[in-house]
This record gives C-alpha cells, sequence and structure tokens, in this order.
C-alpha cells in the first residue's frame, strides 16, 4: 500500500506532480519561516551572549581566575559619534598574566589600542578633531567576531599605564573576564548593555506567538492542499473496495512525500537567505551570518516533526471529512456562527474602558504595580481572546453585506464563499490579528510615552546640535581644568558655551540636583530653555533627554529666577557644560572631543539627542521588535492566505473552469480569488490594528491620564509594506488560475 | 435548410495529441433550429460541440456564426462571444456551489453588467418558467439532480442567447426527471427562438430534436432513417 501511494504521488502524471510540487512549495516556505524564526532566537542569545564580557568589574560571575592571575585595571564606557554609542575599555595590565577578553589575542600596552572593524573605518575616514582625538595612542588591531555583538558594534580597547588608568573615577581592578550573558543579570548589570532575562522573554514569547504560530498553522495549510481532490480520488478507490485503513495509509503517504521535499528545500531557502536575514536589525543590530544557527535538535525536529505532522494533519483531515465510497458531503448551506462570539471582545473593551473612565487604578499610592498589571492584563488578554472568537462572525456579517450588495459576479461569488465559511479564511489569518493587535497596543502605548517624555528626539529645538558634559553624579571628577572656552567657540558652528552651576540653595529637592546658570550665557543655547522676563540668574532642574514639567521638554520651558547674582555664580562649582552648535555634526563631534579630553572620565559628553535616545532606549527597543512582528506577520499571513487560495481554487476547479468555458472573463475569476484573499487579510488589519490603538488608548488614559498618540509613520509604512508584500504572495498564486481552469479541465474532469 | 445558417463548421479537424478528434466535420445549423448531436461515447460529438462554441480551435476548417468566422478570432473576442450570444448547459458541476440558485442563474447577466436587482429579477422569471419557485435560495447542495439540471437549464436562457449548446444534459438524471428538463429546455427553446446543439448518446432525448446528425470516429454521418 505504501508502495502504492508512492506511486500515486509521483506518477500520477503532471496533475499529481503539480500537486505535489504545489505542496513541497508551500512547505518549503513555511519550513524556511518556521527555520528563520528558530536561527532569530538563538541569534538573539548569540548576540546578548557576546555582551557578556562587557560586564566585566559589573558581575562577580566569571571565569575563575587562577592563583597567579595578574589583576587588570579595567574601566567602560559609552562614547557617542554621530549619536551611536561606542563601547570604551581602558585597561591597564598589572602583569603579564592578566586576563584578556575575548576577540584581541593579547590586553594592548599603553599607547596601544584594538578596535572593531567598523570602529577602525569610522576613525580611517573622520577627521581626528572629531573623534580620533578622544582615543590616545595607535591602533595595533582589529577586535575579532567573538566579542563584537554585531558585525557594525563600535567597540575600542585602550591600553594605559597602571598609573594613568588607576586614577580615573571608575576603573577598577579585575582579576577574570565576565561570562555572564545579559539574560542572567537580573539588574545587576551595566545598564543599557545587552537585553536583560525579562527583556529576552518577552521577546521570546511575542516572537514564539506572533510568528511560530502562524507558521504552523501556515505548514498545516500547505499539506491540506488539494485535500478535496485527494478525497475525490479516496472516494473511488473506497468504492473499489479499499478499506478507510488503506486510504489512509496512501493518504499519509502522498502528504508525507510532499512534506519531505518541502523540508529539503525550506532547509535550502534558509541558508540561501540566511545571509540577507542576518542583515534585519531584529534587536535593534544586525546579526552575523552564523548567528542565525541552528541546534541539532532543532533542525531534527523540523527536518522530522514537519513531515509527521504532515502525516497526522493528512489522517485528521480525512477522518474529520468521512470519506465514504460515495464521496465527501455535498455543499450545504453551512451553520453560521453565533453573534454571541462577540461577547469577550466587547466584555475586554468595557473592563478596560472602566479602568480608563471609572476607577482609579492608575493611583500608585492606591493600588500596587501587580495589581494595575492584574488589571489591565486581564482586560487585554479578553480582547486577544475575543478578537480571535469574534472574527469569524465579523468576517461573516461584513461578507454578507459584501454579497447582498454586491453588484459584480466577482464580488457576489467571494462575499458567499467567505460568509460559507469564514472560519476557513480567519484561520489564515488568525496570527495576524495577535500579532498586528500586539504591535499597534504597544506601539500606541510606547509612542505615547515617549512622547509624553518630553517629545521624539529632535523635536525640540537644537537638541541634536546641543552637547552636554553633565558632572552631577560624578564627585570624583576633576573640575579644575578651566572650561576650554575658547578652543570651543573657536570651532565653526559652535553657538556658545552654557556653564550650569551648582544650585547650594536648593537644598535635599528630590530629583536631579537643580542648578543655577546666568540668563546672559543661557540665551546662547535655546535647547535649555529660557529666562523668565527681567532675571539675571536661572534656577534649572536639567533633565537632559527627558520631560521637565507638565510633560514639556526643557526648550519650552521658561525657568524661575535665582537669587543668586552673576559674580556669586562664578565662585560655584560647575555643575554641567552645555555647547551649542549650529546642528552640524563636525561641530557636535569636535566640541565632544575637546570637552573629552578636558575632562576625562568616566563618562562622556551626550547631545540632548543621544540623551533622548538613551532614556528611551527600551521603549526604542520594544518599538523595534513590535515593527519586526508587524512587518513579519503580514507576509506570514499572505502565504497562509495563498494556501489557501490556491486549496480554494483546487476545490472549485470544475465550476470554475465551466464558468470560463460560458465566457466569463478570467480578470473576473482573478477578482474573486483577490476579494477573498485579501478581504479577510484587510479586514484583520483594520480591526486588529483599530482594537490595539483602542487598548491603548484605554491604558494611557487609566495610567497617564494622556490620549493615544497614533504611531509614527514607520508603523504605517510597515504595515502598507507588509500589506503589499502579503498581497504580492497572494497575487503569485493568480497565474494557476489560467492553468487550472483552462478548457481542458473541464474536459478532462 | 433554408436561408443561411446561424452556426456553421466548415471542413473542421482537429486532433488532441496523436489521437484525431475530427476529421473534416462539415455541419450547418439555422436560426431556430434544435440539432441533436449523436454518438457513441468517445465519438467527437463533444469536441464538436466545444468547436462551434469557439471553446476549442480546431487545427484546420472554419467556424462562423451568424455569418462571421470565430474560429481565427482572439480567446477574448471568443470569451465575449460566449458571454453575449451563446448559453451552456453541462451534465453536472456548472453551478457555483456557494452562489444560490437564483444567484446561480442572474450569474451570466451579471457577467454582462446588468445591474443586481434586474438580474436576480430575471433569474427568479426563468425560475418560476422551469417550476423552480421555492428554491431561489437554495444552494447546488440542497437541490436534486432534476432540480439542479433546470437551474442550469434556467441559466442557459437568461441572458436570452441565441444559441444554446447543450452537453449531455440529461446524462446524469433518471429518464423521468431527463424528460421533464427536456421538456422544459425545448419549449423554452422554440418559445424563445433559440437555436440549439444538444449533444447525446440517448435518442429519446435526441427525439426532442428537429434534426439528428451522428458523429461516429471524428466523421459526421447523416442517421440511416433519414435517408
Amino acid at each position: 500500500m505504501i508502495r502504492l501511494g508512492l506511486r500515486l504521488a509521483v506518477a500520477g502524471g503532471r496533475e499529481a506532480i503539480t500537486r505535489l510540487a504545489l505542496i513541497a512549495i508551500a512547505v518549503a516556505i513555511g519550513v524556511g519561516l518556521l527555520l528563520t524564526t528558530l536561527a532569530s532566537i538563538n541569534a538573539v542569545n548569540t548576540q546578548n551572549a557576546r555582551y557578556a564580557w562587557l560586564e566585566t568589574g559589573y558581575i562577580a560571575a566569571g571565569a575563575p581566575g587562577a592563583a597567579s592571575v595578574d589583576p587588570v585595571w579595567w574601566s567602560l564606557r559609552a562614547d557617542y559619534f554621530h549619536g551611536d554609542r561606542i563601547g570604551r575599555v581602558d585597561v591597564a595590565a598589572t602583569g603579564p598574566n592578566a586576563p584578556v577578553p575575548p576577540g584581541i589575542g593579547a590586553l594592548p600596552g599603553p599607547g596601544q589600542f584594538y578596535a572593531s572593524p567598523a570602529l577602525t573605518t569610522l576613525l580611517r575616514h573622520t577627521p581626528p578633531a572629531q573623534l580620533g582625538d578622544r582615543f590616545p595612542g595607535v591602533q595595533i588591531g582589529t577586535i575579532g567576531p567573538a566579542a563584537l555583538p554585531a558585525p557594525n558594534s563600535l567597540i575600542i580597547v585602550i591600553g594605559h599605564t597602571v598609573a594613568e588608568l588607576s586614577h580615573q573615577g571608575n576603573a577598577q581592578t579585575v582579576t577574570a573576564i565576565s561570562t555572564t550573558v545579559p539574560s542572567s543579570c537580573n539588574g545587576d548589570c551595566v545598564l543599557g548593555v545587552g537585553i536583560d532575562a525579562s527583556g529576552i522573554t518577552l521577546i521570546l514569547s511575542i516572537v514564539a506567538a506572533a510568528l511560530l504560530f502562524p507558521v504552523l498553522i501556515f505548514i498545516g495549510g500547505a499539506t491540506r492542499l488539494s485535500a478535496a481532490r485527494r478525497e475525490q480520488r479516496f472516494a473511488a478507490m473506497r468504492l473499489v473496495g479499499a478499506t478507510p485503513r488503506q486510504v489512509a495509509v496512501l493518504s499519509t503517504v502522498e502528504s508525507s512525500v510532499a512534506a519531505v521535499v518541502g523540508v529539503a528545500v525550506g532547509f535550502a531557502l534558509f541558508f540561501a537567505f540566511r545571509p540577507v536575514l542576518a542583515g534585519i536589525p531584529f534587536t535593534g543590530d544586525p546579526f552575523f551570518s552564523d548567528d542565525l544557527s541552528l541546534g541539532l535538535g532543532e533542525a531534527l525536529v523540523v527536518a522530522l516533526g514537519v513531515p509527521v505532522a504532515a502525516a497526522v494533519a493528512a489522517r485528521i483531515a480525512l477522518r474529520r471529512v468521512n470519506i465514504s465510497p460515495l464521496g465527501v458531503s455535498r455543499q450545504v448551506t453551512p451553520r453560521p456562527p453565533r453573534w454571541w462570539r462577540v461577547i469577550p471582545l466587547l466584555a475586554g473593551v468595557v473592563e478596560l474602558g472602566y479602568l480608563a473612565y471609572f476607577s482609579d487604578i492608575g493611583d500608585a499610592d492606591r493600588h500596587s504595580s501587580t495589581e494595575q498589571a492584574l488589571a489591565y492584563l486581564g482586560g487585554v488578554f479578553l480582547i486577544m481572546i475575543g478578537l480571535v472568537v469574534a472574527r469569524p462572525w465579523l468576517t461573516m456579517l461584513g461578507s454578507r453585506i459584501m454579497a447582498r450588495r454586491a453588484g459584480r459576479a466577482a464580488t457576489l461569488i467571494a462575499g458567499r464563499r467567505l460568509a460559507d465559511n469564514p472560519q476557513a479564511s480567519f484561520r489564515a489569518v488568525s496570527g495576524l490579528v495577535l500579532a498586528v493587535f500586539v504591535g499597534t497596543c504597544a506601539l500606541g502605548v510606547i509612542t505615547t510615552i515617549v512622547a509624553a517624555n518630553g517629545g521624539t528626539p529632535g523635536d525640540s529645538r537644537g537638541s541634536a546640535g546641543t552637547i552636554v558634559d553633565d558632572f552631577r553624579g560624578h564627585p570624583d571628577v576633576d573640575r579644575s581644568a578651566r572650561v576650554p572656552l575658547a578652543r570651543l567657540t573657536s570651532i565653526p558652528g559652535v553657538t556658545g558655551v552654557v556653564t550650569l552651576h551648582a544650585d547650594r540653595d536648593a537644598g535635599n529637592v528630590p530629583g536631579p540636583p537643580p542648578t543655577v546658570v546666568s540668563c546672559v550665557d543661557l540665551a546662547r543655547a535655546p535647547a535649555l530653555g529660557h529666562c523668565a522676563p527681567g532675571a539675571e540668574t536661572v534656577q534649572i532642574e536639567p533633565v537632559y533627554g527627558g520631560a521637565v514639567i507638565d510633560k514639556s521638554s526643557m526648550a519650552d520651558t521658561t525657568w524661575p529666577p535665582a537669587n543668586v547674582s552673576t559674580a556669586e555664580l562664578q565662585r560655584r562649582p560647575i555643575a554641567s557644560i552645555a555647547v551649542g552648535t549650529n546642528g552640524s555634526a563636525a561641530a557636535v563631534e569636535q566640541a565632544r572631543t575637546v570637552l573629552e579630553a578636558t575632562y576625562p572620565m568616566p563618562f562622556t559628553p551626550m547631545t540632548l539627542s543621544e540623551y533622548k535616545a538613551q532614556n528611551d532606549s527600551e521603549m526604542t527597543s520594544y518599538q523595534q521588535l513590535a515593527n519586526v512582528v508587524i512587518l513579519t506577520s503580514l507576509p506570514i499571513a499572505g502565504c497562509s492566505l495563498a494556501v489557501s487560495v490556491v486549496g480554494g481554487l483546487a476545490e472549485r476547479r470544475r465550476p470554475f473552469s465551466l464558468l470560463r468555458l460560458t465566457g466569463t472573463p478570467l480578470t473576473v475569476l482573478r477578482r474573486v480569488v483577490t476579494f477573498e484573499a485579501a478581504v479577510p487579510l484587510l479586514i484583520t488589519a483594520v480591526v486588529s490594528a483599530g482594537a490595539g490603538l483602542l487598548a491603548a488608548h484605554l491604558f494611557v488614559h487609566a495610567q497617564l491620564d494622556e490620549t493615544v498618540r497614533p504611531p509614527s509613520i514607520t508603523y504605517y509604512g510597515l504595515v502598507v509594506a507588509g500589506l503589499l508584500a502579503s498581497l504580492g504572495v497572494i497575487a503569485s498564486t493568480l497565474p494557476l488560475l489560467r492553468r487550472l481552469t483552462g478548457p481542458e479541465a473541464a474536459r478532462n474532469e | 435548410m433554408t436561408g443561411a445558417p446561424l452556426v456553421e463548421a466548415r471542413t473542421v479537424a482537429l486532433s488532441f495529441g496523436p489521437t484525431p478528434a475530427l476529421r473534416g466535420v462539415d455541419v450547418a445549423i439555422a436560426p431556430g433550429e434544435l440539432l441533436a448531436v449523436m454518438g457513441p461515447s468517445g465519438s467527437g460529438k463533444s469536441t464538436l460541440l466545444h468547436c462551434l462554441a469557439g471553446i476549442l480551435v480546431p487545427d484546420s476548417g472554419e467556424i462562423h456564426f451568424a455569418g462571421r468566422r470565430i474560429d481565427n478570432a482572439g480567446e477574448n473576442r471568443r470569451s465575449a462571444l460566449r458571454r453575449e450570444h451563446f448559453g451552456f448547459v453541462f451534465q453536472f458541476g456548472q453551478l457555483v456551489p456557494e452562489l444560490t440558485a437564483e444567484e446561480n442563474v442572474a450569474l451570466p447577466l451579471l457577467l454582462n453588467g446588468v445591474a443586481r436587482t434586474e438580474a436576480i429579477g430575471r433569474a427568479r422569471d426563468w425560475l418560476d418558467r422551469l417550476d423552480l419557485d421555492g428554491l431561489e435560495r437554495r444552494r447546488s447542495g440542497e437541490l436534486s439532480g432534476g432540480e439542479a439540471q433546470r437551474v442550469a437549464v434556467a441559466r442557459g436562457f437568461v441572458a436570452e442567447p441565441q444559441v444554446l449548446f447543450a452537453d449531455e444534459p440529461t446524462g446524469s438524471l433518471d429518464s423521468l426527471t431527463g424528460e421533464n428538463v427536456m421538456e422544459l429546455l425545448s419549449t423554452a427553446a422554440r418559445t424563445h427562438g433559440t437555436t440549439v446543439v444538444l449533444v447525446t448518446h440517448d435518442a429519446r432525448v435526441a427525439a426532442y430534436a428537429d434534426r439528428e446528425i451522428i458523429v461516429r470516429d471524428g466523421r459526421v454521418t447523416t442517421p440511416a432513417w433519414v435517408a
């Protein structure tokens, strides 16, 4: 029976080969996507692991140092160039047996440094006054991939004498290089290095829910392709005496053969496209091609699991249709989904609405964060479940209206088919519902929080061109050096230098310590705000890169007069130095280089935009993730829909080919197919995005008393790009229509 | 036959690969005539119908409709011709399963750009005429074989075609139901002056025709009893 099944699968003529090829192609795409998803998860972990050495000095855990190990002075800090972060590690060995970080053969000696390939290129093409002068010494090599989280990472390891480094603020001795990956840190890691435990769990769960699930649905759909045609043949076999068990074996063999071929092609597709996929900045940084790797276990599970799952799916599908010798049941008006399906969705909206407008859940004094999280998550999950449960009913409603009002044949046929079996169309896009809802809701909340936090980077006037060296919180910094006014003001593009002094009169106010500045100075850096009319000096509470009060940026703030004369001001210690520029990158980087040279270690001057980006980095990474999820889930849904289109075509081959015989233009049939696929896709995208924005609004209203801000233009661009990609996938099935419904199809059926 | 034929095949030949299906067939069908094309299975009668209807293009010979040659027209023109001037009734499987009976009947009108309300109205008229009132909202799977075939006949006539091509229209029906369908089909054709080309191997069905031809091994012969 197995041999007969194999013969039927591969030697059943052109039609059998076409059917086999279609299933194999669909399975191959599904397997390719599945492998990409699994490899992406691995790549996130691998990338994260390569941050481990940068935790040296922060995390106690590391490779245990040998007894004879010589400690190394170690200092890590972030530098910036054109808004990109540079990881700078300063080291000084105390002896020949000092531990060496990965990626380099030996520690650089005093006056030497290693740079990552991307930073090496940057140093080569940038005037030293803007970048190179910050790093003392000569380059003696490049840092290898083992120490680079991403191919474009900007990292430098600079060698010093012990005498030089031991005096710098945050330098410390270490005896081992950290091997603790950020995902194991639980809060004790360097801020902004890698993705911590909760972050990575969140990423993996979202990826699993939003990508893996739809991909599996897609593969399942692919293996059921041409089910109707197979069922006809199996009915004929039953008629001549084949037992249900024999038919089941035939079906299983046929499905498995296509799945095996598809799996092989899927693996080939994955490895062929791996270099391209590695360039997608899933975590904000691209991956090395090798990072997108598969474990042996994963490869085996996919290689064996998909054909086995295809065989099982075929058995289940066969049982469901219960093929008798007279074939499967005929088309009758199916039982429609009922209205009660909309109840969970409404309940979720009502719950969040209640929290937003009738409860005090946002009051942190009265409700713990756990209580708040449970309340919000309850509502959000109700909406998610509600969307899944209600969508068939909503699709049926929409398509019934479409069919009832249809004035054209194509709309009528497509509307009736969708109304008949809304579950089938929904199954193909069910993953999209959750992905678009979660993505839109997250983006709505993030955009609103970022906006409430003082506008987006660049919003406030001159924030990209105003660079600040902030000494507050760093009492060990040597402030005896005179402010290099002449050097700074001689840089082309610098418009003024503002010195902010400590405000001793402020007492112990909560938050960052306030400063005092002269109004003459402040006028040179409008991004920091302006003085109250008539004031000689003003008190500033600088929150660089964040909101000040009333969610406004510093630039929009009028600061209150300070009870300090300009003369008295000069005697107070410097709190920060701000340099206003005309916004040119060269002026900013040159000013940064001068400030770094004057006030070395342990922090770096940053523009207000960079402060803002740093403050929002966590939000930005979630935003990036939401974008990726939305962008990826749409084409996956498109693939699933394409499979269901091809399946639907094969089922209706005869009526469609007879319609063509009677003169129905191919364009009408193309329209039918396009409507059947595009309508659920568009309805799903719109309904899920709408529900996501509504949930986001209710959340931010309850928690922040804000109105949700629409996501940025990037979001709309991604949604449109994703929709176009999925419509492209659907369109790629249309040429099949001509072949499947040609006159010979009607004659030979 | 008096006057110019409405549909005509001149020395039509067509092969499927190495197998000849038609070998120089000549047929002329007058306006309003009901012609039965008979013959055993595999004789080429359905192929002849498909050639006359512009579905297949012969390897050689000519097909004319209303005085114009159609075999050398492009696929789009032949499709338009079929849509606007011809009607079809097949043996089975011709109804779109998702559509109701009235929507199936209205389909050719909708394809010709007729407004939905008018199309459904005309479809209901035809369903009434073929004793199908009350079944307008049923799907194909909810109709008996005879009912489904009458719906197909209604669909064949609804756009008031000049020629109705019927390929074994009663082939899947029992004899009583088949006679009923043929009665309705022939009456409707005569009432509206529609020319009918009827492919059948059933002599009782052929008896409804004005004239019969027999196709055997790809050639047309006249029945012995006519001679």
